[in-house]
């Protein structure tokens, strides 16, 4: 049996980031990184430009064997996690494989949710996870011609935009009336929508689809819609199993403390699996988004190596960006996608002609949220001056006006 | 891991002028008119002040980790921050990550842009007109020197703070194992560089000599050796009291002789070593325990001996002065005072600031150094015979000397009578020392 | 033994450049030279030895005595032979490193062309300045003519390196009446010379050298580290060296004297003590007029010899026990002063020898010869009718002042 003092499940953003803070400090002891692709480490969110194209699967790996070699790390392909026992420190992977550890971290993601619908089982589909699902996706495009996406989130939206630009004739059905529905308000998404119905996407708003039949799909106001090819993009949650029996408790996610501790001592979590606290409302949730997969890894890697540099989760912030067309949009925090809440100052500059949007949210002269379509922001300053809850009573014109240069002049401030 | 070149910034003296920009639109698309193509955005900040973002090529850094394209790394032999055109997808999660808005998307330009500190020649900071940019590359020294094995004993005994330790240990880096040490009673030995009853301080060989023979001493070594047709480095590690009091005869024999010393002089205004006493050396109005402050005496009554411009009347092969704050600076004369001392008498003279006696925190001494400096209180330059007085530091924008004074607890109890005669003494010095520049 | 020995070139000099001509056939590496009256000769000399070739060593040309000795120190610990002269206040001048060379154990010859100290003003000889020092661990050897300087400072290199000693090593002469008095010499061929002496033996020991790094003279004693033993250690050890070293400069004196013919009473020289009754213990230039003065006594019929002191440190108290057991009273005739003994003092050193060995005697101070003073035939034989008294129990209360009325 193999044995390591510490054993990293899961080997993308979060899993990678904690080796890295672990050998920070720890260069010798041995660390194994157990993946269940078969492929180096990758980021999820490459897979639509390695469907597009634009990315070469074989060079969107995030760290090389040479890289492993160098850190003294196992980089094992293939585990499949199935159980845990943390009490005596052992984890059993698919193919008898166990492991010993000393210390654990469970950064092993999410995976697509699938919607209950009639005839599902019946029809071939896509999910858009996995480098394998990104390779089998782009082979089906050569030979298809009608592509239907359900859902219009960021991996939807992606993918249609480069089925559409393959060639294909592309429906996205969307039961929410807007694209990118919770990162952006309606407003800023008709910015998006033009773009995206300008290049002859079809946009569903508002219906779902109640049942599947090859080639078929019916929505639930009886359209049929037909389709070559079937994209199944309504989300995505951890996939917990392995869990079943172990005393991790769990939620939506793997439960953790600020410091990314689940319950068991010896047991971290991180990244789209673990469920943290939020920065800007109260309780938990799933962040699902890679710069919190990047701070959630570092934390608990600290953790596990004893890191006296650690400090704690802040809390997860919204934090998206996204390119569409040529074109750019930016969401930070919270109060950019509804109607404005309780006490809050809203900003909102809006110019269709020129195809820009810009949305700001303030609260007691403190950043909340920020949006903007085609409009520049650095969407790092903001995340730091709403974590830091930077009073901006004295620069608040100057921001509203230029929320770019100021944010840099603060920035630059408080850094030196 | 090494140290690494890097941009610095000050706001302070920038005027704003934007000439970096220029530089770096210049530089990144040939027409400097496209301030939207610098990778450095100097930013206002009100009352004619301003502010900068600019790519720190963080050591962790965030972009790096937020990208999924593996277009972004750590250079790991120049430091900076790379990124590949050839795998970026635009998808901006790198500008997440940067909270110096130094990674941004700028339409114009179609992807995002970073400083590459132009391959290690910033066009920016060679347009810098106020000095607010400037490019450090001491990281030279640190990757050089760094590996360069430590000569004195770890655990030397010197007082907190005091910056002599730290430059012992980078002159014998550099100096190298064929060398003998001389360092006379002082703080250097009083550190235990030359050991206590049967344990040495050193890797090389080094003694004691007395206070006033050191010169004198390494002289007879180095002329032996060089009879012996050996090539062995003699070096002095001094103090001042050494060195102008009662070691000034032996001093001033060798460099009228031109023996091939290497001297260096450790500038602590005084004999910490022993108890904070006066030397010739010790500036005027200053607290020692031998020019105390009472009703009678307030202080030093005479000015500091400038034991540097009396050697540089020897017209000895290379003197200079440095300081622990300016580390290229000083390895650069160190370097030159190295080669010098192989065909004639070499003279560095070192500030050395001490926290103990001059009474100001142990944390300060790199301040109070750089601060000596900058407000004229000394100045930084070398001379040799063949070029007379070069200024290595400029000279023209002093800061107040207040600001010096008021760091330091020995002119606690100044005048303003005792003030002014510093400022005429250090104008006064100052226009000398400028009549020997060619 | 004499058969064996090589006659040299024999040539007429004073004691200057004698001394000079000894030091050029020792072949020191380094020579550090610094003027001063009645020594400058002796450098100039040396100076026009290096400049002309005759001798290949490395002049150094400081600007004081302290630099001196400090150059030679320093020159010493890189493995080199070294030589100066000093005299009066350049010897005072040269104190602080002087006393430190002996506790180095550091081999070399230095000569002290012996001057009155100040005050009174004064630059003409007098063997003040030496007796300063008699106690900072140098070998003293005092000379009485210019052929025993030569030989002397040769055999003072012998001493100095023999690796059971490691001391520095005096050769006084008489400033004026040795320095400047010109008498004929014999030069030793320089093959002799580099036959006797062997090897240099420098810093075997004690080494600034890249090569052999070590730390030279730490702080040493009090109760840290080692704790004082190691002190102790030290001061023992360079005093064991200095008793020694009677053994060793009377094995130097006899191998010289088999090389060359030469024979100079390595320690003390017994001269027609066979039936004396009294005798005057000399020191340096002085014995010559004071052998003269015997001589004429003897003639006369009275029974008088000489005791001259050859090495005066370390002090040989069994020689000069075993000449002091064949008189009935002894005079001392100081060219110093012992301020604190109201005395010379080499009287007290003649003292302790008497009390050490249980010997006893009248024992007389003279003071003469002080500030170039002559001590003439007429004041000896004064000084013999002294110890006359002295010995049938007429003992002055106090020394006696020779010159004071001169």
């Amino acid at each position: 049996m193999q044995s390591c003092t510490y054993l990293i499940v899961g080997a993308s953003h979060a899993g990678l980031a904690a080796a890295d803070a672990i050998r920070m400090i720890d260069p010798a002891s041995p660390l194994i990184l157990a993946s269940r692709d078969s492929h180096l480490p990758y980021s999820p969110t490459i897979l639509p430009y390695v469907v597009s194209g634009r990315s070469k699967a074989e060079r969107t790996a995030l760290r090389s064997e040479a890289f492993f070699k160098e850190k003294s790390i196992t980089f094992l392909r293939q585990a499949q996690l199935q159980s845990i026992n943390a009490e005596k420190g052992l984890a059993h992977f698919d193919q008898g494989t166990s492991i010993r550890f000393d210390k654990l971290l469970l950064a092993t993601g999410a995976a697509p949710s699938l919607p209950a619908i009639p005839g599902l089982g019946d029809v071939a589909f896509h999910v858009l996870r996995t480098m394998d699902d990104a390779l089998g996706l782009k082979t089906a495009m050569k030979g298809a011609r009608r592509a239907l996406v359900l859902g219009a989130g960021l991996i939807g939206t992606h993918a249609a935009e480069n089925m559409a630009e393959a060639g294909m004739t592309v429906s996205i059905v969307e039961p929410q009336m807007q694209l990118l529905p919770g990162y952006f308000d309606s407003q800023a998404s008709s910015l998006i929508e033009k773009a995206f119905e300008g290049h002859g996407i079809d946009l569903k708003f508002g219906r779902s689809v109640a049942s599947l039949k090859p080639g078929v799909a019916v929505l639930d106001d009886g359209q049929d819609v037909p389709f070559d090819l079937l994209l199944i993009a309504t989300g995505v949650r951890p996939a917990l199993s392995y869990l079943d029996g172990s005393g991790i408790r769990i939620d939506r996610g793997i439960l953790v403390d600020e410091r990314q501790r689940t319950n068991l001592p010896a047991v971290w979590a991180a990244g789209d699996c673990a469920q943290v606290r939020l920065f800007q409302s109260e309780g938990t949730g799933v962040a699902g988004i890679l710069p919190m997969a990047v701070e959630q890894g570092r934390i608990a890697g600290q953790g596990m190596v004893d890191d006296e540099g650690q400090k704690p989760f802040p809390g997860a912030v919204s934090l998206n960006t996204y390119s569409f067309f040529g074109q750019q949009a930016i969401s930070v925090g919270a109060g950019i996608s509804g109607a404005d809440s309780p006490g809050t100052e809203t900003v909102l500059r809006f110019d269709e002609g020129a195809k820009t949007y810009l949305r700001l949210v303030l609260k007691e002269d403190r950043l909340v949220g920020a949006a903007s379509v085609n409009h520049p922001l650095d969407p790092g300053i903001l995340w730091q001056l709403i974590l830091r809850q930077t009073d901006l009573s004295d620069v608040k014109e100057r921001f509203l006006a230029d929320p770019k240069t100021t944010g840099r002049l603060l920035m630059s401030r408080l850094w030196r | 891991m090494g140290a690494f070149n890097s941009l610095t910034y000050n706001a302070t003296i920038c005027l704003g002028c934007g000439e970096c920009m220029m530089a770096c639109a210049k530089a990144k698309s040939g027409d400097a008119d496209r301030f939207d193509q610098s990778r450095i955005k100097i930013v206002p900040a009100g009352d004619n002040k301003f502010e900068a973002a600019l790519c720190r090529q963080c050591g962790d850094a965030k972009c790096v980790m937020n990208c999924p394209a593996g277009a972004l790394t750590k250079n790991a032999a120049s430091g900076v921050v790379d990124w590949n055109a050839d795998l970026c997808v635009s998808c901006l999660l790198c500008t997440v990550g940067c909270a110096y808005g130094s990674i941004t998307f700028e339409s114009s330009v179609g992807h995002v842009a970073k400083c590459d500190t132009c391959g290690g020649d910033p066009a920016c900071v060679k347009v810098c007109k106020s000095g607010a940019l400037g490019y450090v590359t001491t990281a030279s020294i640190y990757n050089d020197y760094g590996k360069q094995e430590d000569l004195f004993a770890p655990g030397l005994a010197a007082c907190q703070g005091c910056n002599s330790e730290l430059m012992i240990r980078h002159v014998l880096r550099r100096v190298g194992r064929n060398v003998v040490v001389a360092a006379p009673p002082g703080c250097i030995p009083g550190m235990g560089t030359v050991g206590y009853n049967g344990k040495a301080g050193a890797k090389v060989p080094i003694f004691h000599p007395l206070l006033t023979n050191t010169a004198s001493m390494l002289a007879g070594l180095k002329r032996t050796y060089e009879r012996q047709g050996r090539d062995v480095t003699a070096l002095a590690l001094a103090g001042d009291g050494g060195a102008s009091d009662v070691g000034f005869q032996s001093l001033s024999g060798a460099a009228e002789r031109g023996e091939h010393i290497l001297f260096l002089c450790f500038d602590n205004e005084g004999y910490m070593n022993t108890g904070m006493q006066a030397s010739s050396a010790t500036s005027f109005g200053s607290w020692t325990s031998t020019t105390p402050v009472g009703d009678k005496l307030q202080g030093k009554r005479t000015d500091a001996k400038n034991l540097p411009m009396v050697m540089m009347m020897h017209n000895a092969a290379y003197v200079a002065t440095a300081s622990s704050v300016f580390m290229e600076d000083f390895y650069r004369k160190l370097d030159k005072a190295l080669a010098a001392s192989k065909q004639g008498f070499a003279y560095l003279h070192l500030y050395a600031p001490c926290p103990s006696g001059w009474r100001f925190p142990a944390s300060l001494t790199i301040d109070v150094c750089r601060l000596m400096v900058e407000s004229n209180f000394v100045t930084l330059w070398e001379y040799t015979p063949e070029t007379g007085l070069v200024f290595t530091r400029p000279t023209d924008k002093p800061k107040p000397l207040e600001s010096y004074l008021k760091a330091i607890g020995k002119y606690r109890h100044l005048a303003q009578e005792q003030v002014d005669r510093i400022k005429k003494l250090l104008e006064d010095r100052l226009a000398m020392l400028k009549r020997f520049v060619r | 033994m004499t058969a064996l020995s090589k006659p040299g070139k024999v040539v007429v000099l004073d004691g200057n450049e004698a001394a000079a001509k000894g030091v050029a056939l020792a072949r020191p590496d380094v020579v550090a030279v610094y003027p001063i009256t009645p020594q400058s000769s002796l450098v100039e000399h040396l100076s026009s030895l290096i400049a002309s070739g005759e001798l290949d060593a490395e002049l150094m040309n400081v600007e004081g005595e302290h630099s001196v000795l400090s150059a030679l120190q320093g020159a010493a610990l890189a493995g080199a032979r070294t030589y100066t002269a000093t005299s009066g206040p350049g010897l005072a001048f040269m104190f602080e490193p002087y006393i430190r060379q002996p506790g180095l154990r550091l081999p070399m010859v230095a000569s002290l062309v012996t001057r009155d100290t100040l005050t009174p003003q004064c630059v003409w000889g007098g063997h003040q300045d030496a007796m300063l020092v008699r106690e900072c661990g140098w070998i003293h050897m005092y000379c009485e003519t210019v052929q025993e300087i030569l030989d002397s400072v040769i055999m003072g290199y012998k001493v100095a390196e023999h690796p059971e000693i490691m001391l520095p090593v005096n050769v006084n002469h008489d400033g004026n009446y040795l320095s400047f008095g010109v008498t004929r010499c014999e030069i030793p061929e320089q093959a002799l010379v580099d036959d006797f002496l062997g090897p240099k033996n420098i810093n075997w020991h004690a080494a600034l050298d890249p090569e052999r790094p070590m730390s030279v003279d730490p702080l040493t004693g009090n109760a840290g580290g080692a704790g004082p033993s190691m002190f102790v250690r030290y001061r023992k050890g360079q005093t064991e060296a200095m008793a020694h070293a009677l053994d060793i400069i009377a094995e130097v004196h006899a191998d010289w004297a088999a090389r060359t013919g030469r024979h100079h009473a390595p320690l003390v020289e017994e001269y027609r003590l066979e039936g004396a009754e009294v005798a005057l213990i000399t020191l340096g230039s002085m014995t010559g007029a004071a052998k003269d003065c015997c001589d004429a006594l003897r003639a006369g019929g009275r029974k008088v010899g000489v005791i001259k002191v050859k090495t005066y440190r370390p002090f040989p108290v069994a020689a000069m026990a075993r000449a002091l057991s064949q008189v009935k009273a002894v005079g001392v005739m100081d060219r110093s002063v012992s301020y604190g003994w109201n005395s010379g003092p080499m009287h007290q050193d003649t003292l302790s020898t008497l009390g050490k060995t249980g010997l006893r005697m009248p024992c007389l101070s003279f003071i003469g010869g002080l500030a170039g003073a002559d001590i003439t035939e007429a004041h000896f034989e004064r000084a013999y009718d002294a110890v006359f008294k002295a010995a049938s129990g007429d003992m002055p209360p106090g020394p006696l002042w020779v010159n004071e009325k001169d």
